[in-house]
């Protein structure tokens, strides 16, 4: 009862004004959790029933389904296809369903024994009709019925279905005005730059949702999460430094277009692979121009700083990477583009290096990790991990050279796990975020009112600890709701890989994902005494505009890999089953 | 594409990692807040680099430590020398470890509302310890190192934990200039809980208690003692030939020919089951402090080494506080409470915190604690009559230890067997020469106070 009271006691006791922020206080948490959990039903709730895009008819009269875009045929058992006959290799060739509803098949082990009506192939068109034999088993490609496709159209669950990413927005825009009334109270003389910030997010949001509706796209859920977190940061910011919100939100709008512009690219197959050579061009550049302009910030030389504007290329070249590493599985079974890509992670660890980032190097060796394992899931592919080993080899060189030449990097490992020790040194940045979250209770201070602010721009209180951040004015249940929202971001990515269109978009989401959740591994536990610090930004929360900007980019991938219903704009409208685009 | 699905599980796994540490971290949280908050140097809880707490003050509610004076320490000298390990030093060469552990309490920080709701100007935490006891004792130590304990055995309370030598911590010395005869040697150790002492013969109550275990006979028997006796081809020596006594002769006399002779019937394993009874390889906790761990290893003893062990020599180590205890589990029938400083805190007029009481394991068996009893205060009577107090039953053993060529430490240990000041009690002496003679009157002096200052709360 008494830790009740407590809840509504201010400076001076009970008063109008505490009970005022009391309310606030207790409603984000719980408006945060209906956010979360309603995003949540709405991405993970959906069936996921096999669908069938075209039938092999086998000479014994026997339908076999095609429930991929892209099947392995073959006599393994985890085949998408199993044909267990003797003259059938293990992996005998991939069948591959295009943008355009037609289907090609690639020999990838057959060694000459495909053929497509008589003729053998390497890799050709297959039309509805043809007799496709391997190794002398034959089978014919039958399309779906239209009326077969259209029952299972309407047994697609509808994005958004029982959970309307509308309402759930509208919460968030509660949400965000309950922060906005509990800023102005606290920073009174930020007032207008507080209103006005949190206005144009507000509006760039729900633009966003009406332009997507008017695309006739029904999801918006993972915009939804990233709105939410950004709301939390945005909310950071103005409590840190109100000045930087206005550079927050030019990035949220740069970061945008790239999450649109990306997202209409993924749609076909065919731009996305020739985006890809653009995008390996581009982080190609981003790097060398790092290391030739590049500025040393704390040790790790991976800030460019061009007229007034500070940026961080290996940020942008996260993206340049995956695009780079996805691919689609004839390709990967071939192995086609496997050289270009490990030279491109040859040549990004090599510029990891010299640019000295440790955290970075870490980041991209799980997006690399990522990649590889997906990449060599037909194959075990030797090559892979020959790189794999190389590029951790680069992530302990780095370490090691960043700990022999940086004091401060040396004191970050000397620190750790040691950090009440050394409180007022090695350990101050951990300790006082450790001090603060306790002080911040389950619910916070309340937003402004924390002691990170002063500890914002050079001691990373709004960057590195920003964890510590928020659990101090926002309370460590909104802390861990942050969490939460990533982890549900994770677990839909997963899911949809089941009914992923193309192993392009399920190796873009799926590496795209583990470089958003590496990166909150190393900022928590960084910041909680779990790991070393290693200066790594929480994604959308963390004050940073390349940071927020790669996010963004990551979030195509993910956004690409919803195929639900017409949910999203990044996957091209379909009214049928197997029907035309 | 079934492979490749499949092993997009490793989002699945980083996310894991992610909840896994978070889960952890919030457990961490619940244990541990309440420690960081009030943390030396945590923005939220101090100010100008100080703690805001409060006050602490003694049993009878003289302060002792007050965040807002100026001093921060009691008005008078007296009481800031006889209190200053348990308060510390500005320096904090002595760390302020009973505040240290309640500080969240004091100021009323909760783990749900954070210190959001948080008494500013703190509130008081209030010590079973009595200052007046304490001066009481560190005058009776005339500079001696050493340490002087008292502590009810029914309740737990301690009344007098005394480390000497000490200081005014608003006039520290200068140990560089002020310690070229070694007078501040260890000043900065809390004696009466960190240290470990070589016990000498107090420890033959343990021995016996052993032996009893073993053979309940022994207390009727007899011994000789022609003043020395040989134990593989090593002498063990009393100071005179005590001749034909009873098993209360011998403890009285405290004839260590008897005693080799009593250790060796216990035998090594019933030795040391009573010295793990009594835990003296244990450390305690509470209230902020670690008791220091003593010491009792027969592992590679011979015959010899055993009696030597038995008379409380060889590798034996007490430290006083556990060694106090296991006398108030012999004036208790077994069983005594566990130790405790802090009585309660309060913050903003509610109480934060309120000791409970908890007993020991059993120490000791109920009939040899009631024979000891009988043999403690005989010898009170037969040898120290400097402790004995008119209307209490007191009950003693003394001990001199011998800790080099010719450095004896002084130890007396015992208890009032006494429904109304159940207190049990222990002296060390550094230094000290023959234990009853220098400790005896120390012990009967700060007796004497405990039972002024009971008598005052009545």
């Amino acid at each position: 009862m008494e830790l009740l009271l407590d809840f509504f006691r201010g400076p001076d006791g009970i008063t109008l004004l505490s009970v005022y922020h009391a309310v606030l206080r207790l409603s984000l948490p719980i408006l945060a959790l209906f956010i979360v959990i309603r995003s949540a039903r709405s991405l993970l709730g959906f069936r996921r029933e096999p669908e069938v895009w075209a039938w092999l008819r086998l000479a014994t009269g026997e339908l076999l389904p095609v429930t991929h875009w892209e099947n392995l045929l073959g006599r393994k058992k985890n085949a998408d296809i199993v044909l267990d006959f003797a003259t059938v290799s293990k992996n005998h060739a991939v069948l591959t369903r295009l943008d355009d509803g037609g289907w090609t098949v690639t020999d990838i082990g057959a060694k000459g024994r495909l053929e497509v009506n008589g003729n053998r192939v390497l890799s050709g068109r297959v039309d509805y009709g043809d007799k496709i034999s391997l190794g002398g088993l034959e089978m014919v490609l039958e399309p779906v019925s239209r009326q077969e496709a259209r029952l299972q159209a309407n047994s697609r669950t509808k994005a958004g279905k029982g959970n309307s990413p509308g309402l759930t927005l509208l919460l968030l825009t509660v949400f965000q005005l309950l922060v906005v009334l509990e800023l102005v109270f606290n920073r009174t003389e930020d007032r207008m730059t507080i209103l006005t910030a949190y206005g144009i997010l507000l509006g760039t949001q729900w633009a966003m949702f009406i332009g997507q509706k008017l695309l006739k796209r029904s999801g918006f859920e993972v915009e939804t999460v990233a709105f939410f977190l950004m709301s939390i940061g945005l909310g950071i910011c103005a409590s840190a430094n109100p000045g930087e919100m206005y550079k927050q939100l030019i990035a949220m709008g740069v970061g945008i277009l790239i999450f649109l512009v990306l997202g209409f690219c993924l749609r076909d197959l065919e731009t996305a692979k020739r985006v890809r050579f653009l995008a390996a061009i581009a982080g190609v550049l981003l790097f060398l121009a790092n290391i030739v302009f590049g500025r040393s910030v704390y040790g790790s030389r991976n800030w460019i700083y061009l007229g007034g504007f500070s940026f961080q290329p290996s940020e942008f070249v996260k993206i340049c990477f995956i695009l780079a590493g996805a691919s689609t599985m004839e390709r990967i079974v071939t192995r086609r583009n496997l050289w270009s890509f490990v030279i491109y992670t040859a040549f990004i660890g090599g510029c990891l290096v010299i640019i000295n980032d440790f955290g970075s190097a870490a980041i991209f060796f799980v997006g690399f990790f990522a990649i590889a394992l997906l990449r060599s899931s037909s194959y075990p592919n030797a090559i892979l991990i020959v790189v794999g080993v190389g590029m951790l080899a680069v992530l302990v060189t780095a370490a090691a050279l960043a700990i022999r030449h940086f004091p401060h990097v040396a004191n970050r490992f000397a620190g750790y796990g040691h950090i009440w020790e050394d409180s007022f040194n090695k350990g101050y940045q951990q300790t006082r975020s450790l001090m603060c979250i306790a002080a911040g209770g389950l619910f916070g201070l309340g937003l402004g009112n924390g002691w990170m602010q002063y500890m914002a721009g050079a001691g990373a209180s709004d960057t590195d600890l920003v964890f510590a951040y928020v659990s101090e004015e926002w309370g460590l249940l909104m802390a861990v709701m942050m969490i939460f929202a990533l982890a549900m971001l994770g677990l839909f990515v997963v899911r949809s890989a089941k009914v992923a269109r193309s192993s392009f978009y399920t190796i873009g989401a799926s590496a795209a994902m583990s470089i958003l959740l590496v990166q909150s591994v190393l900022n928590v536990f960084g910041t909680v005494d779990f790991l070393p610090l290693t200066g790594v930004t929480f994604p959308f929360v963390s004050n940073g505009g390349s940071s927020l900007m790669s996010c963004w980019g990551l979030l195509a991938f993910i956004k690409a890999c919803d195929t639900r219903q017409n949910a999203s704009f990044a996957v091209k409208l379909s009214d049928e089953g197997g029907g035309k685009s | 594409m079934k492979s490749i699905a499949s092993r997009t599980y490793f989002s699945l796994v980083l996310a894991c990692i992610l909840l896994f540490g978070v889960l952890t971290f919030a457990i961490r949280y619940f244990l541990y807040a309440d420690r960081w908050v009030s943390f030396t140097g945590s923005p939220h809880v101090y100010t100008n680099g100080r703690l805001d707490t409060g006050e602490i003050v003694d049993r009878s509610g003289e302060v002792l430590y007050s965040s807002h004076s100026k001093q921060l320490y009691a008005d008078s000298a007296k009481t800031r020398k006889a209190t200053l390990h348990l308060m510390g030093d500005r320096a904090g060469n002595i760390p302020p470890r009973i505040l240290r552990a309640y500080a969240s309490k004091l100021f009323g920080y909760d783990k749900l509302n954070g210190t959001a709701a948080m008494e500013l100007s703190g509130g008081e935490l209030r010590l079973t310890v009595s200052a007046q006891v304490q001066a009481i004792a560190q005058q009776a130590m005339k500079g001696r190192k050493g340490a002087v304990g008292v502590y009810n055995y029914r309740t737990g309370e301690i009344l007098c934990a005394l480390s000497s030598p000490t200081f005014d911590p608003l006039d520290p010395p200068d140990l560089e200039k002020d310690n070229a005869d070694g007078r501040y040697d260890g000043v900065y150790i809390y004696r009466f809980f960190h240290a470990a002492y070589t016990p000498g013969s107090i420890f033959k109550l343990t021995t016996l208690a052993a032996a009893l275990d073993v053979d309940p006979g022994l207390a009727d028997e007899t011994f000789t003692c022609t003043g020395e006796r040989i134990i593989n081809g090593e002498r063990i020596t009393c100071p005179k030939a005590h001749g034909e006594e009873s098993l209360q002769d011998a403890l009285a006399n405290s004839c260590n020919c008897a005693f080799s002779e009593i250790a060796l019937r216990a035998g090594k394993e019933a030795l040391s089951a009573q010295a793990e009874a009594i835990r003296i390889g244990d450390n305690l906790k509470f209230d902020g402090i670690t008791t220091v761990r003593g010491n009792f290893d027969l592992s590679d003893a011979e015959d010899n080494d055993v009696a030597w062990a038995g008379i409380g020599q060889y590798t034996d180590l007490i430290n006083p506080c556990q060694y106090m205890i296991y006398m108030g589990a012999i004036a208790n029938g077994g069983r005594a409470a566990e130790p405790f400083l802090v009585a309660m805190t309060e913050c903003g007029g509610r109480q934060t915190y309120a000791a409970e009481m908890a007993e020991t394991p059993k120490m000791i068996s109920a009939q040899a604690a009631k024979l000891l009893r009988g043999l403690m205060r005989q010898n009170v009577r037969k040898m120290y009559g400097a402790v004995e107090i008119p209307g209490v039953e007191v009950c003693a053993k003394s001990g001199t230890a011998q800790v080099g060529a010719d450095a004896n430490t002084a130890t007396f240990a015992g208890f009032l067997d006494s429904a109304d000041y159940p207190l049990a009690f222990i002296v060390v002496v550094e230094e000290g020469g023959a234990g009853s003679a220098t400790c005896a009157p120390i012990a009967r002096a700060v007796l004497e106070g405990c039972i002024n200052v009971l008598d005052g709360e009545r």
